[in-house]
């Protein structure tokens, strides 16, 4: 017994003629959709009581907890190197990006004007930040990411 | 039809707007409502009143009154005098049994009237009691407003949209924008609502008009009515610049079509370009409306006669008509032939939003006015509202014996005289009992005249009576506004898909979907019992504990012990509150020295990770508690066959030396990383892997392509029962203890101190009231969970959980008794259906109660 791989989808290997390949969980709830990028397989480190590294996109959860966003092949090494706990959390969350500041203002209460932020979208528990443009990226749990993507395409059709 | 232009119209004549009412098509101007475009067509009865169905027709041409309310395309209640007009809008009028112009019901006016005071139905009516539902339903047919048809289904899309500003300013008039104006000079992010359809000019703000601030909530939470799209508006500071609105005189005949208030007489002429009559008689108390007189003579409407209430109030006004229409009016005995009367108190500032947000609203008895004061920290009144209103005089409540003091209930001044006399004292009994100041208006045409009368009546003044406690919303709203859109996330695991393309039936589990069976239960639990099943059990709460103090941690939260708990296994653990009783049970594997890997049940994983970290934040303790619920999929492969279909998958050793009931591993399964625990809760060799959920279907297809057959909660829950395994929360409720429901084994009541040790201390040594234990049924009747188990002819005791069992080939469950009937071998009753059935009590698994098979 020793690390926690069994957390990391990146440390999945093709081996004895075995091919893993991950699924992102909104696969199926964006299909036919327009405007929106999956962001569900992207690295997502959660780093509590460590120093965030310079090169990386930190979102500041609380004083204590960081969210790291990296590419999926990052994971590993920040895992490795940082100090304080960190947890590979690219299976928790789910994510996406969208266009639009009044498609956003209908998904939350957040100030948009004051991201990175957590807080309710589309009825449940997210951490939003923005991408500059008019773009956004929205972080939520896994499970109810399908809701999440039926809400917005809902509010886009509303706003058509 | 219409006036020359005017200055300021705010209709388009080079447009064209058609839309139908009662079935014939209106000609109107883009910019009409559709109250001015049916007025300009000649209409002038636009209602019926609630009770007594009179005529009504515009009164205040601001969207404050009743009097305008129609169906427009299918919504009931619209007032039209603020309603746009649009093409091919379909406009009838409600609340009528023929039509507008001949109401069968306006017989209740002539002929009911002196039977059908304020309440009579709650005297008239009570006897025979029977009959009530009947009395019911005749009068909801004859009194109210518009109907909603039940068919129409969601037809209209309402959405609602959040914003945040620095300035919110609630009223678009002249102090309004000076506010925002101001505000945003100072560089605010300001938003103005205006609830007219009034077009701005080029401002350095936002404007959504026309939009009606419902009220104002904690933390400077406005909703904003805008058509149909609901604003849920934060703002640092809002500005109420409501203005104040004016006030009906209470006189016989003042609720005549023709009688109007001089703003709405105004509002026709400028906006729209309307001749509101011919010969007019005005009756004002300020400036302000007694200016209408120049709109009324530059529309060519003949001004025959002029009071202002403050040189003279008279006693008497008196206004006649002719089939609801207004004919004459006399003032103290001097009459007047009129088609237009203007008539209005001193304007009463518009306080409604500032009270709800905290404002105290006082009796200015030198103007005759409310007017508030004590304002909130981050809201304030600007201009009218905030009483700037012009020299008033106060005047009489009544001109007269009788009239309307609420139009929208028709409440008459013989209504709130009664409702006094019968005791109702105070003005918040009178509105709940006459229900003045309960209709569309919510009181901003007859607070002040209620109040008034009721002073008069009872010999004191306006403050020593107080005003209603004001509460939102301050305007009327469609409830579709309000329901928004309903969104209900459901949870969904990483293999979800996957069963439903199976076939499964998908039930509700907490906030879960889960498939409870794929067709056919007793099969999916046979074929676990001879080959092998697979479940998806990535519900299941799963939680990292990690640090120096993970197992004083772990030591302090649960009753059994796990500092002797070795590395690379795992130990079950029921978690209690601090009054002993049964919270959540799961299982607790560790990982290292100070890592362990808890889980919980499906539908306890927020609270079980809540008090943990409740309790680490009490204790200081050093440890780290991380959720990893969603981010594992997890499976539970089981069956004889379990270890050949896992042998086949990884390089790690399963064997049964290397790989032993109750222990941890982390390997490769089919190349994805896994946590496997090899534990029972279905009652046979079995194993359950954690793993990335991005893997959830890869996994699932593998094991599937390697012969594990999916099982569901109904097959599971079969065999849990035949291993006498509970479910906290279905075999346990909040009194439970572990004691009671058999498991002493666990409570180390020798530790130091863990959560509940206290309270299972003194439970031990009371001793039980009653033991949670399996039963099977005599003759093979299930009885249904919930049934009672009858002693003596008496309830002792209650069946938690029951199945039919293929492979014990009996009716089994578990159930609470008395303890001494908790014995092996005992017999007792249950009640099923009407008649008692023998059971027997098994306190030792039903299946495999060695754990050979379990442990193989």
């Amino acid at each position: 017994m020793n690390g926690l791989a069994f957390l990391s989808p990146g440390a999945a290997r093709a081996e004895d003629g075995f091919a893993p390949r991950p699924a992102s969980p909104l696969q199926r709830a964006l299909e036919g959709s327009t405007g929106l990028r999956d962001l569900s397989l992207l690295g997502k480190v959660e780093l509590r009581g460590g120093e965030a590294p310079d090169d990386v996109e930190a979102i500041r959860i609380t004083p204590h907890r960081v969210l790291l966003l990296c590419e999926p092949e990052r994971c590993a090494e920040l895992l490795e190197t940082t100090s304080g706990l960190a947890i590979d959390l690219t299976g928790a969350l789910a994510g996406i990006e969208l266009e639009g500041e009044v498609l956003m203002r209908r998904l939350t209460d957040l100030d948009l004007t004051r991201l990175p932020a957590a807080g309710k979208v589309a009825g449940v528990q997210a951490v939003v930040t923005s991408s500059g443009g008019g773009r956004y990226r929205i972080f939520f749990a896994q499970e109810v990411g399908h809701s999440v993507v039926e809400a917005v395409r809902d509010l886009q059709e509303g706003l058509a | 039809m219409r006036l020359p232009p005017q200055a300021n119209e705010l209709i388009d004549r080079s447009r064209e707007v058609v839309f139908s009412f009662e079935g014939k098509p209106v000609r109107a101007f883009a910019g009409d409502t559709i109250g001015s475009a049916l007025f300009a067509s000649g209409r002038r009865v636009f209602s019926r009143s609630f009770k007594y169905h009179r005529r009504r027709g515009l009164l205040c041409c601001s969207g404050a009154c009743p009097n305008c309310m129609l169906t427009v395309d299918g919504t009931p209640n619209v007032r039209s005098c603020v309603e746009p007009a649009h093409d091919g809008a379909t406009v009838e009028a409600q609340n009528v049994l023929g039509s507008l112009d001949h109401d069968l019901l306006s017989i209740v006016d002539k002929v009911g009237r002196p039977f059908t005071p304020v309440g009579f139905y709650y005297r008239t009516m009570i006897r025979p009691r029977r009959l009530w539902p009947l009395y019911e339903t005749f009068l909801r047919n004859v009194a109210g407003l518009g109907r909603v048809d039940k068919r129409r289904g969601r037809t209209t899309r309402y959405d609602a949209e959040n914003r945040s500003v620095d300035v919110l300013v609630i009223g678009g008039g002249r102090s309004g924008l000076a506010a925002a104006r101001a505000a945003a000079a100072d560089g605010d992010r300001v938003l103005l609502v205006d609830e007219n359809a009034r077009s701005f000019g080029e401002e350095p703000f936002e404007v959504v008009a026309p939009a009606c601030a419902l009220g104002i909530y904690e933390g400077g939470l406005v909703p904003v009515a805008a058509g149909r799209l609901l604003l849920r508006v934060r703002a640092g500071r809002i500005v109420v610049a409501t203005g104040a609105v004016e006030q009906p005189l209470v006189f016989p005949g003042n609720d005549l079509v023709g009688v109007m208030l001089p703003d709405g007489a105004r509002r026709l002429i400028r906006d729209f370009a309307l001749k509101p009559g011919e010969r007019a008689v005005l009756i004002a108390a300020d400036d302000r409306a007694l200016s209408v007189t120049e709109d009324l003579e530059r529309a060519g409407v003949e001004v025959a006669a002029t009071v202002d209430l403050r040189e003279h109030d008279p006693t008497d006004i008196f206004a006649e008509g002719r089939r609801g229409l207004l004919r004459a009016v006399s003032i103290d005995g001097v009459g007047h032939d009129c088609d237009l009367l203007l008539a209005a108190g001193a304007p009463q500032p518009a306080y409604s939003l500032l009270a709800q947000a905290g404002a105290q609203i006082s009796y200015d008895a030198d103007r005759g006015i409310f007017v508030p004061g004590g304002l909130p920290a981050g809201v304030e009144a600007a201009g009218r509202v905030a009483g700037e209103v012009g020299p008033l005089l106060p005047t009489r409540a009544c001109h007269g014996d009788g009239g309307f003091v609420c139009i929208c209930e028709d409440v008459a001044v013989k209504d709130m005289k009664r409702a006094l006399a019968e005791g109702f004292d105070s003005i918040e009994l009178a509105k709940r009992y006459t229900t003045v100041t309960m209709g569309p208006c919510q009181g901003r045409l007859c607070q002040r005249s209620s109040i008034r009368i009721y002073a008069r009546e009872q010999g004191t003044d306006e403050a020593a009576i107080g005003t209603t406690t004001a509460r939102p919303p301050w305007t009327p709203v469609t409830l579709g506004l309000l329901a928004g859109r309903t969104h209900e996330p459901a949870r969904l695991t990483a293999i979800h898909h996957r069963h439903v393309e199976a076939g499964a039936d998908v039930i509700w589990t907490g906030a879960w979907r889960r498939p409870h069976s794929y067709g056919d239960a007793p099969a999916e639990a046979r074929n676990v019992h001879e080959t092998v099943g697979v479940i998806d059990v990535s519900t299941l709460g799963k939680l990292l504990v990690v640090g120096p103090d993970a197992v004083e941690f772990l030591e302090r939260l649960y009753p059994n012990r796990y500092s002797d708990l070795k590395p690379g296994r795992v130990r079950y653990g029921v978690l209690s509150t601090d009054a002993g009783r049964i919270m959540d049970d799961g299982t607790v594997a560790r990982l290292d020295d100070d890592r362990f890997y808890v889980t919980t049940t499906s539908t306890g994983a927020d609270s079980v990770l809540g008090w943990f970290e409740w309790w680490n934040a009490v204790w200081r303790l050093d440890v780290e508690i991380v959720n990893l619920t969603g981010a594992l999929a997890a499976v539970n492969v089981a069956g004889p066959q379990a270890r050949d279909v896992l042998a086949g998958l990884t390089r790690a050793d399963v064997s049964a030396e290397g790989f032993r009931y109750l222990d941890a591993r982390e390997g490769a399964v089919a190349g994805v990383p896994c946590l496997m625990l090899r534990i029972g809760f279905v009652g046979e060799l079995g194993y359950e892997l954690h793993f990335a959920s991005p893997y959830g279907e890869y996994l699932w297809d593998v094991l599937r392509d390697r012969g594990a057959r999916p099982f569901g909660l109904e097959a599971q829950r079969i065999l849990r029962l035949e291993k006498q395994h509970i479910i906290v929360g279905q075999d346990t409720d909040s009194e439970s203890n572990i004691l009671d429901a058999n498991m002493q084994w666990i409570a180390k009541l020798d530790k130091d101190d863990f959560v509940g040790k206290w309270a299972l201390e003194q439970a031990q040594e009371r001793g039980p009231r009653e033991l949670l234990v399996g039963f099977e049924m005599a003759n093979g009747t299930v009885p249904a969970e919930g049934s009672q188990i009858v002693r003596d002819g008496g309830p002792s005791g209650r069946v938690t959980s029951s199945r039919w069992s293929e492979q014990v080939g009996k009716a089994i469950g578990l159930a609470w008794l008395p303890p001494d009937l908790a014995e092996e071998d005992a017999t007792f009753e249950i009640r099923v259906n009407g008649r008692l059935e023998q059971a027997r009590v098994r306190l030792r698994p039903f299946f495999d109660p060695a754990g050979d098979r379990l442990k193989s």
